[in-house]
């Protein structure tokens, strides 16, 4: 009946014609409400897990790292894999907060909370693994360049490990303020709400106090966009300086040139991945249907496909490389013929089609626009890149320069044990979150609410409920 | 002038007025106060201001400060010394020369003692003393916990006096009636101790001796003794040899009490310009068939007739004999001998006097002068027949009196069971071991004898070398020498001390002095030559080929490089040495072809954590069943063959983690046995530490080449420069450098070298390496995970089906997907008869090390002298060095492997950590160790010369492994000293470094193995 043709240039971000108000109680729902049954179940199993990674961690301490599946030629495994598997899934909160907020990408506004809270959970699993695969993680604190009284001794900086220390570090706390910048003003909106005293003290406590003064946004914005430059740089750097544990050592099939860069996509690759994985359920969970739309899901796909089109040529140059060196030493790395059809080739071609075969069907984009489909290659995708760190480390130290060295890996129940207590409290932390955390920037999102003209255009349309 | 100065001890003296200064004055001795004035007044007690809350507050205060002076770790007292012994100086070593004679291994050694405790054995080169793993652990044997610590009788404990008073007693007595006294004694090769028991068959009727080997020599020394009239065994000087053919013989082994293994690296020495060809035939491979330059396979069976074959074709009889697979190669061997004249000789191992006696005649008609029938060996003198007898008789209930010395025949013998029944029928019985064994166990008398550490002896190795035993440290148990009780037996009241002196000065020595030989720990003698009796060789011929016997599987025992006769087998440094061939560890297997192994359905499936399996079978040898014994498939075994190894199964006087493996010496009845086997299907768990058999293709790693391409080819073709591609063109590997060096021109700068010809593989240097650096056990599974601690060790490489002929073609040809196909050639040893080279592999002392570069905590750093140190109490553990090390010789402590009741060895073990260098740290749990090229013993040749004010010599320094070397194979030394060996052999044509191409400048140099390939 319109005879006023809309050209559609974009889809909308906020799907439900909400108003200012509905965004406000979606966000506040899960915080001002109780918990259902299935946060509760939820969250059980999440403890479980986490306190038997705890126990896990405990009895390695307090035995020995001989508890795990390790040996003599294979001195990491699991935990090193682990490590650079939680530190690429805390890449896509970075990238999502400050890369999209340089490029001005506004769909980041319904995701990017979750992605930094993810990012931030995310490292904290991961910071544990350098310090518990430590044979005596009791004195990691000498890996700090903090003066000491043990003599002359001080840290060693040509070791990637110690660039690892600082990568990471500066990252977390990075992350963490950007992380705590953006809720602020969402902090704020649910300290006015709240009626409780203690809660609406614990909320003007988290918000700095905030007061929404024109200068407060204007600030906001600035450390937004400052942040984000500082962010910036750390998105590449982290991986990249995670990737020279590798590429700097000289074992064949991690003495590789290429390393940074396709660490780095793989990070993102994951991160994304997981972003996906998480959002796919609490979108449900936490009645997030209008603001995580297909449209988010399309767009986050598209960057999982060019990342992971990124790791494949990566896969691939390294495959070829191998093969081309023409070296009997290069004939067995993660990425060869020795690999491909030796002990660990079930690793290899999980890897292959974990991350290369199922990702190409994003190219349909039936499949891309499906929240189902979308959900399972990202789980596919979490999987396969465990298998490439998993790969690379494993394979490449079971099959060492002198044959003589040559072994296997097998995990112990400790090993999976304090895998799995970390997923247990990765999902403790991300589950406290969604029960207390505004989930979405809500400040942000009302940003991006078409305002002005909606409801006359309603008007003319004779779709007033007013 | 009186002084006016007042001196004051309080300030309260200071005011004049004061009443306790004048109260003080008055009362001298001052009574304090009593406790009742005021604990005895209710009224003060109760205005007392102590609330609940401070008494709260006090008591908890004491309970944590009590709680805290609780967490004070553990004291442990170290007295020093009152009076201190002249010769001792805390820190600085004592070295003693003895000799260890224990019946199966014979070698002249140093003893290295720090504080009065022996730590160390090292050979006593100037005796040319070699020792063997177990020599250089037999120290630690001294301080094993399950010794018997005092006599017992019946099982009960007893004085020794009450021991000597009964045993006389019952002696005369049996000595009147006129009944057998034997003595049943291992090879004691000690002339004193001959002459008391000649003493003491004086004194008792009816005394016989019986020598009884466990692992038996009998047939040779029948044979030497029927041709050259005395029992004992010919030497060989294989170090003039040209041609050396064995037959069956383990001469770099145990074969004879070994210790051939320097006089044959001596032969095979490319500098000096000689170097032997040996071909060697045999079934199972023994470390001898590994050195040989060829091995041909052969049956058991076979090797009877080949030796009629080869005396066939060198004199042109025709003794009886049959075709063997073997005899193009047995035609080769005799040209070969033939050619070489005077200088080739024949060995054999076959257990039976008529081969030996075979063997005799060939060297006899080539008349070579290998071997030596002046400088004749005593290290077996055991006679089979007789202790057959004396078995026999002991059933019979005819023996009076058996007194066993040195030996465990309830263990040894096969028919342990009719020996165990004679001993019941015997009125009396002594046994002398160290050990509760199973012999003693069973025995009435059970008496302790010390360790030879702790001892004095005299032996006698070769005719032409009389050596001594001295004690290094005072008994450890209520012990003592049989010797000293025959002495007490004979009513003689002198010490064995007193007595061996007096009997060395005038029987042996002459006008030697006795000091002078004990000092040095040997005195040479004269010796004359033996003259043989002709050989019939055509009857001996006939014999053998009457008594050579064949059937479905021959089986061959041997001894086990690690355990040996078993005499050791509670000692968990051998335990976990692993096999040299099989590198398996803690176990003893039946060995066994590929071949047959698939005909028998048997497997060796790697696991996932990278150990392997087996499955057990049950064995059948002369109706006598041995069950449970595990397969190992051993590449090169003679199809048709097995190979037990003695030394395992053992019960009494050991841990628990020691009781491994099974008791070979069940079907040990000599000569060939005939076995059948039958595949049980259970599985065995082995610790095994190599998985990875051939060198898959990176021949660049172990190189090897011919004795004439070494002598007149091109050293680039066998032993290439590594190169690497600068602005296109390709240049050596080390003019292109990342690093800056460090400076090198000042102080010392150490170096080994390993020449690949001449080590042996005999794993001395890994026991060597465990003492003087007190490294872990770790025990049976972590070894099997992968988690040994040897900070040495010898990798062993078969060649693969891929490496011969044109496989090499084959690689670089193969379109992608054959490749695999070709990597599986090349993975796989070849079944049949692949050649073995070892490959001796510590930590390389990269100058540029990748290890340090990585760790975080700086904990392993650069020495000014050339070694990569690791500083254990920097180290947290994040192991990135042990992976970035391309060696992998970087070993972590997973568990803490000291005080650990889980890890129950002899760090587990007041008497066993006696064995602890005290120069050397014991690794706590969760840091990382490795080789520090012995950095206490370099530091303690610095100290020492600088304390005498001199200059080092050339070639003093030393480390474990190369002191331990008998074929110095591993050298070591500084090469910035012009003098030194390493210096001169670090620019040898031969000279190489592992894996040069990564660039490591590392301080370790192998010499390019070299095998003797001449034919013709």
């Amino acid at each position: 009946m319109s005879s006023h043709y809309e050209a559609p240039i974009r889809e909308p971000l906020v799907l439900g014609e909400k108003s200012y108000h509905d965004i406000t109680m979606d966000i506040v729902k899960p915080i001002e409400g109780k918990a259902n049954k299935n946060w509760y179940i939820a969250f059980t199993i999440a403890l479980i897990a986490f306190l038997w990674g705890v126990g896990c961690i405990l009895y390695t301490i307090g035995t020995g790292i001989g508890v795990w599946g390790l040996n003599k030629n294979i001195g990491w495994a699991w935990d090193i894999t682990n490590f650079v598997w939680w530190v690429g899934i805390g890449h896509a909160g970075t990238l999502i907060s400050a890369v999209l907020l340089l490029f001005r990408q506004k769909w980041r506004m319904a995701i990017n909370r979750s992605a930094e809270a993810m990012t931030i959970f995310a490292v904290f699993q991961a910071g544990l693994f350098p310090l518990i695969h430590m044979g005596r993680p009791w004195n990691g604190y000498w890996v700090l360049p903090i003066p000491n009284q043990f003599g002359s001794l001080w840290v060693n900086f040509n070791s990637p490990l110690l660039w690892d220390v600082f990568a990471i570090s500066t990252y977390l706390s990075v992350s963490l303020v950007f992380w705590w910048t953006g809720l602020l003003p969402d902090f704020a909106m649910i300290r006015d709400r709240a009626v409780k005293p203690f809660q609406k003290k614990i909320y003007a406590l988290l918000s700095f106090g905030w007061s929404g003064r024109a200068k407060d946004w204007q600030r906001f914005e600035e450390v937004s966009l400052v942040l984000a430059g500082l962010a910036t740089p750390l998105v590449l750097s982290v991986h990249t300086i995670v990737s020279m544990d590798f590429a700097t050592s000289i074992n064949p099939g991690w003495h590789s040139t290429i390393f940074p860069p396709y660490f780095v996509a793989g990070a993102i690759f994951s991160g994304f991945a997981m972003v996906q994985t998480l959002l796919g359920i609490m979108r449900k969970v936490s009645n997030l249907e209008s603001y995580i739309t297909r449209l988010h899901v399309e767009y986050m796909n598209i960057v999982i496909m060019v990342t992971g089109g990124i790791v494949a040529v990566a896969y691939a140059s390294e495959f070829f490389i191998a093969w081309y060196t023409g070296s009997p030493y290069e004939n067995y790395t993660y990425m060869s013929i020795g690999a491909a059809t030796g002990p660990y080739g079930w690793a290899f071609w999980s890897l292959i089609l974990f991350n290369i075969a199922i990702p190409q069907l994003l190219w349909i984009q039936k499949v891309r626009r499906s929240f189902i489909m979308s959900f399972i290659i990202s789980i596919a995708i979490n999987i396969g890149m465990w298998f490439e760190r998993f790969d690379i480390i494993a394979i490449v130290l079971s099959k060492g320069h002198l044959p003589s060295t040559w072994t296997r890996f097998e995990p112990t129940f400790v090993d999976v044990g304090v895998f799995v207590g970390t997923i247990g409290f990765f999902f403790v932390l991300f589950l406290l979150y969604a029960r207390t955390f505004p989930v979405i920037a809500q400040a942000e999102v009302k940003t991006i609410m078409k305002s002005s003209g909606e409801h006359y255009k309603q008007l003319r349309d004779g779709k007033n409920e007013h | 002038m009186a002084s006016n100065k007042k001196y004051w001890k309080s300030v309260e003296e200071l005011n004049e007025n004061s009443s306790i200064v004048a109260s003080l004055e008055q009362n001298e001795f001052n009574e304090g106060q009593a406790p009742e004035s005021f604990l005895g007044d209710k009224e003060t007690l109760e205005s007392s201001s102590t609330t609940r809350r401070d008494f709260l507050k006090y008591v908890g205060f004491t309970t944590a400060a009590a709680s805290l002076v609780a967490c004070e770790g553990p004291v442990v007292k170290s007295i020093p010394y009152v009076v201190k012994p002249e010769e001792i100086t805390p820190g600085i070593a004592n070295y003693y020369a003895s000799t260890i004679a224990d019946g199966f291994d014979f070698a002249n050694v140093l003893v290295k003692t720090k504080e009065g405790r022996p730590i160390f054995i090292l050979p006593n080169k100037e005796a040319k003393g070699t020792t063997n793993a177990r020599v250089n652990a037999s120290v630690l044997s001294l301080y094993d916990s399950l010794r018997l610590q005092g006599p017992k009788i019946k099982g009960n404990t007893a004085s020794w006096s009450d021991v000597n008073g009964k045993i006389t007693a019952q002696l005369e007595e049996i000595s009147k009636s006129g009944e057998k006294i034997v003595f049943l004694t291992g090879t004691l090769a000690s002339p004193s101790t001959d002459a008391l028991i000649a003493e003491f068959s004086k004194k008792y009727n009816n005394v016989s001796h019986v020598v009884y080997d466990a692992i038996s020599e009998s047939a040779a020394l029948d044979a030497f003794q029927e041709v050259y009239g005395e029992r004992a065994l010919p030497n060989y000087k294989l170090e003039d040899a040209k041609t050396i053919v064995s037959i069956g013989a383990d001469f770099l082994g145990d074969w004879q009490g070994g210790g051939f293994e320097a006089a044959y690296a001596q032969g095979r020495d490319v500098k000096a310009g000689k170097f032997s060809r040996h071909i060697q035939f045999e079934a199972n491979y023994s470390l001898t068939g590994a050195n040989a330059d060829k091995r041909v396979v052969l049956k058991p069976s076979e090797q009877s007739y080949a030796l009629i074959n080869l005396y066939n074709a060198i004199t042109g009889e025709n003794l009886p004999s049959k075709k063997t697979p073997g005899d193009a190669a047995i035609k080769q061997a005799a040209t070969q001998l033939i050619k070489a004249g005077n200088k080739a000789v024949v060995i054999t191992g076959i257990q039976d006097k008529n081969a030996q006696l075979i063997a005799l005649a060939i060297n006899n008609f080539l008349s070579s002068e290998i071997l030596d029938v002046t400088n004749v060996k005593y290290t077996r003198a055991g006679n089979d027949t007789e202790v057959a007898s004396l078995v026999t008789e002991l059933k019979a209930g005819k023996v009076g009196a058996l007194i066993t010395y040195n030996t465990n025949p309830v263990y040894t013998l096969a028919n342990a069971a009719d020996f165990k029944a004679g001993l019941s029928k015997t009125k009396l019985t002594v046994g002398f071991s160290t050990k509760e064994d199973e012999t003693l166990s069973e025995v009435q008398f059970a008496l302790p004898i010390p360790s030879y550490l702790e001892a004095w002896g005299d032996v006698k190795i070769t005719a032409n070398q009389y050596s001594l035993t001295q004690p290094t440290i005072k008994p450890l148990f209520d012990t003592k020498q049989f010797q000293d009780c025959l002495l007490a037996w004979t009513g003689q009241t002198v010490s064995y001390y007193d007595y061996l002196a007096a009997f060395a000065k005038s029987e042996i020595l002459g006008g030697a002095s006795w000091n002078k030989t004990l000092h040095d720990g040997f005195a040479k003698v004269d010796v004359t030559s033996l003259n043989g009796n002709s050989i019939d060789a055509v009857n001996a011929a006939k014999a053998l080929k009457a008594e050579t016997k064949t059937g479905e599987f021959e089986l061959t025992l041997f001894s086990s490089t690690a355990l040996g006769d078993s005499q050791q087998a509670n000692n968990p440094w051998l335990q976990e040495l692993p096999d040299p061939l099989t590198r398996a560890s803690w176990d003893n297997y039946l060995l066994m072809s590929q071949a047959d192994a698939d005909k028998l359905e048997f497997t060796n499936p790697v696991q996932d954590n990278g150990a392997i399996n087996g499955q057990y079978a049950t064995i059948t040898v002369n109706g006598v069943k041995i069950e449970n014994v595990p397969v190992l498939i051993q590449p090169g075994q003679a199809q048709g063959t097995i190979g037990l190894s003695y030394g395992y199964g053992k019960t009494k006087a050991l841990k628990e983690e020691m009781k491994v493996g099974v008791n070979a010496y069940a079907v040990a009845f000599g000569g060939t046995q005939i076995a059948s086997i039958v595949n049980t299907g259970e599985e065995h768990l082995f610790a095994c530490e190599q998985l990875q058999h051939t060198i898959a293709g990176r021949h660049d790693i172990l190189r090897e080449t011919g004795l004439e391409d070494y002598i007149h080819g091109n050293a680039k073709e066998w032993n290439p420069r590594p190169e690497v591609s600068l602005k296109h063109e390709s240049v050596d590997v080390t003019s292109v450098d990342l690093w800056e060096d460090h400076d090198r021109s000042i102080g010392h700068h150490f170096n080994l070298n390993i020449d690949l010809t001449s080590c042996t593989g005999c794993g001395s240097c890994v026991i060597a390496c465990h003492a003087e650096n007190n490294v872990p056990v770790v025990g049976k599974h972590e070894v099997r995970v992968g988690r040994d601690m040897h900070w040495l060790r010898i990798d062993r490489y078969y060649t693969s089906e891929g490496d011969a002929g044109s496989a090499n073609k084959k690689i670089n040809q193969a379109s992608s997907i054959d490749q695999a196909d070709v990597y599986v050639a090349l993975e796989t040893p070849e079944a049949i008869n692949p050649q073995v080279a070892f490959q001796p592999i510590m930590c390389q002392h990269c100058n540029h090390a990748p290890c340090e570069t990585v760790c975080p905590v700086a904990a392993t750093s650069h020495g000014r002298q050339g070694q990569n140190q690791m500083a254990y109490n920097r180290c947290v553990g994040t192991r990135y060095c042990a992976n970035n090390c391309p060696y992998r010789v970087r070993r972590f402590n997973w568990f803490k492997y000291n005080n650990n009741d889980e890890f129950d060895f002899n760090m587990n073990d007041d008497f066993g950590k006696m064995v602890l260098n005290p120069d050397v740290t014991v690794r706590s749990r969760g840091v990382m160790e490795k080789c520090s090229m012995c950095i206490q013993m370099t530091q303690a040749t610095i100290l020492q010369a600088k304390n005498e004010g001199r200059v080092i010599e050339a070639n003093e320094f030393t480390t474990a492994c190369s002191s331990a070397c008998a074929t110095g194979s591993i050298k070591f030394g500084d090469i910035n000293n012009s003098e030194d060996e390493v210096t001169v052999l670090r620019e040898d044509k031969r000279a190489y470094r592992l894996l040069e191409f990564i660039g490591t400048d590392n301080n370790v140099v192998y010499q390019t193995k070299i095998r003797n390939t001449n034919e013709a």
